[in-house]
């Protein structure tokens, strides 16, 4: 049913005001990591796409930008995955089941990758830049026949902040997938690779022009270096995708705290091509 | 064509008495001995009707300093609600080059990314807006943007004649606010004065921008990395006076505010500066204008480079309000001209 003048003007009022969605479950991924899993009122979806993120609130302690790291196939609940870092990721920790939260969202462009069916998807994260991503591999897994060979390459600090292992565990597993983890310092026990994410690269087959590249790393420094060594074997410029992180007040291209040069991360972004950071200077 | 009437200023100040009652009225007033302020007014006395610039631009007519998007309440269970304030004014005193601005605000907020701000969206529908031609000061360069003869958004525009106002009706809401008052049309004689005080207000503007604005985007790009921006940055204090002052400068923080009794609060937003050291901080801590250089290059890439570019115009109005209110003297245009003599030197 459409809706009457009425209906409209009172959406467009609620721009700023979120949704009151409600936690269903909480499970510990790190000591400092929790996941939310969050059911919107009347159990709607959320309507994301991979890559996309929501402004989540707390009233009295503010809104924040938080990836969204569940696919679009599961709808009667989305998930977050938060750390534990600042006052208002605090306060979300402190919340459990039945709490309620503000959601806003989902906003920004997400990872697009369907316009490149059939390529073989390259996943290069860093730390918790696995969130967001965890989105997409999801999603790969739901539609495994319209892509190639999935390969998920993952650096963390150290073996007690890999997220998601048993996952990461399960999809290395999958026909056509391969997933290899690096820690920068290894703890007693570890026996996986040791380094940078970038050092991963040559460990795997990769064929360049046939290859689409979706990396959230950190800090921003190392998007040079994941660029770098992907450049040196021949991926092309408008197959690498970069998801890169901006405070944002508003998502909603007003409030110019996340602009790059002239664009704006929320309504432009998160996603941006090698091809577009290539002309902005403020990227990474 | 507006339709072109005169007012004497008898009848003049008579509508701005009825419009302080009803519906209220917002218009510049003397504060101290040679500033002015956009103030709500009571008594049409205090208006003034010649100025030169107000210290703060009539924005937060519609983007106030402080404002609350939403109200919370945590009990019985938590719900929000939208604080949308569309109580009618009359903003009279508007000259050319912050009627450009609203034009500009109107855009970023309005139309830009088709997302139209409602808080911002429902002042802007309530407010009438009376423009008024100013004679500018040795700070104004509006003929070197193109806004000196701006009437963006204004419902009614008035020219001062040596009796009386000329009058451009833009609106019917302008038509409205002057009511019963007695109009003529305006002489021969009284148009050919109007374009007489235009012509003197062009001739005596004296600061420039020495390039065609639509050529500042490029020029900018190829002077990215130019020394000027660190010697400028030398003697900023990122203060943010400038962008406090400026006319089109929309950038805003948004954040929780409790009542005393824990039981609610707001939702805030309120004007922020990028000449702030923690406006482009993102976690790690890393941020991407951490440097003051960053900072002072990016005032000049947004006003002249990134928005002028996708708007189509500069994002600066010529007002002439960062330079004067500039604790060290840092001077918009001067800076401008640094860097486009610069790129006349340098470019192949």
């Amino acid at each position: 049913m459409a809706a009457t003048p009425g209906q409209r003007a009172a959406a467009r009022e609620q721009l700023y005001v979120p949704r009151m969605g409600t936690i269903v479950r909480t499970e510990d991924i790190t000591a400092v990591d929790r996941l939310f899993g969050i059911e919107l009122p009347g159990r709607r979806p959320l309507h994301h796409a991979p890559g996309q993120f929501v402004q989540l609130s707390i009233f009295g302690f503010g809104e924040a930008p938080i990836s969204v790291c569940s696919p679009p196939s599961q709808t009667e609940s989305f998930e977050l995955c938060v750390r534990k870092v600042g006052s208002l990721t605090t306060a979300l920790h402190a919340l459990g089941e039945g709490d309620r939260v503000g959601i806003r969202g989902p906003f920004g462009n997400g990872f697009a990758i369907e316009c490149m069916p059939k390529m073989d998807v390259l996943i290069v994260a860093g730390g918790i830049g696995l969130v967001p991503l965890r989105s997409l591999i999801k999603d790969i897994q739901d539609h495994r026949e319209e892509h190639g060979r999935l390969i998920v390459l993952y650096g963390a600090k150290s073996p007690g902040e890999v997220l998601f292992a048993r996952e990461l565990a399960r999809w290395g597993a999958r026909r056509k997938n391969e997933v290899l983890v690096t820690v920068d310092e290894p703890a007693d026990g570890w026996n996986g690779h040791v380094g940078v994410v970038t050092t991963l690269i040559p460990k795997v087959r990769i064929d360049p022009p046939n290859t689409v590249v979706v990396s959230l790393v950190g800090p921003p420094v190392m998007y040079k270096f994941v660029y770098m060594a992907l450049m040196e074997i021949g991926v092309p410029d408008d197959q690498m995708f970069f998801s890169l992180e901006r405070r944002m007040k508003c998502g909603l291209g007003k409030c110019g705290h996340c602009q790059i040069d002239g664009r704006c991360v929320c309504t432009d972004g998160p996603v941006f091509s090698a091809t577009e950071l290539k002309t902005m200077h403020e990227g990474i | 064509m507006a339709e072109t009437l005169v007012i004497d200023k008898t009848s003049l100040l008579s509508v701005l008495s009825a419009a302080a009652e009803t519906p209220g009225l917002m218009a510049p007033t003397r504060r101290g001995r040679a500033s002015f302020a956009f103030d709500r007014i009571t008594d049409c006395r205090q208006v003034a009707l010649e100025y030169v610039r107000t210290v703060l631009p009539p924005k937060n007519a519609f983007l106030p300093t402080r404002e609350a998007l939403l109200e919370f309440a945590l009990e019985p269970e938590q719900q929000a609600r939208a604080v949308i304030d569309s109580t009618p004014v009359v903003l009279f005193g508007v000259h050319p080059c912050d009627l450009s601005a609203l034009e500009q605000l109107d855009w970023a907020f309005l139309d830009r990314h088709d997302i139209s701000d409602p808080h911002y969206a429902a002042r802007r529908r309530a407010v009438t807006i009376v423009g008024i031609d100013c004679m500018p000061d040795d700070y104004c360069f509006c003929t070197s943007v193109g806004t000196e003869t701006m009437r963006g958004g204004a419902d009614l525009f008035l020219t001062p004649l040596t009796e009386g106002y000329q009058v451009e009706v833009l609106t019917a809401k302008g038509r409205a606010l002057l009511g019963e008052a007695p109009l003529r049309d305006a002489t021969p004689e009284e148009r050919a004065a109007g374009d007489a005080w235009r012509q003197a207000k062009a001739d005596r503007i004296t600061r420039r921008i020495n390039t065609q604005a639509d050529a500042l985007p490029d020029i900018l790009e190829r002077r990215h990395d130019s020394p000027i921006w660190a010697e400028t940055a030398r003697r900023c204090y990122s203060c943010g006076t400038c962008t406090t002052v400026c006319p089109t400068c929309f950038c805003f923080d948004v954040d929780d505010a409790m009542e005393p009794s824990l039981s609610g609060g707001s939702r805030k937003r309120r004007w922020d500066s990028c000449q702030f050291l923690d406006f482009a901080l993102v976690a790690g801590p890393h941020n991407f204008r951490g440097e003051r250089p960053d900072r002072v290059r990016h005032r000049w890439f947004r006003k002249f480079a990134y928005l002028n570019r996708e708007y189509g115009r500069p994002f600066c109005t010529g007002c002439g309000r960062c330079t004067q209110a500039c604790t060290t003297d840092i001077d918009l245009t001067g800076v401008l001209n640094e860097v486009i003599a610069e790129d006349g030197r340098e470019a192949p």
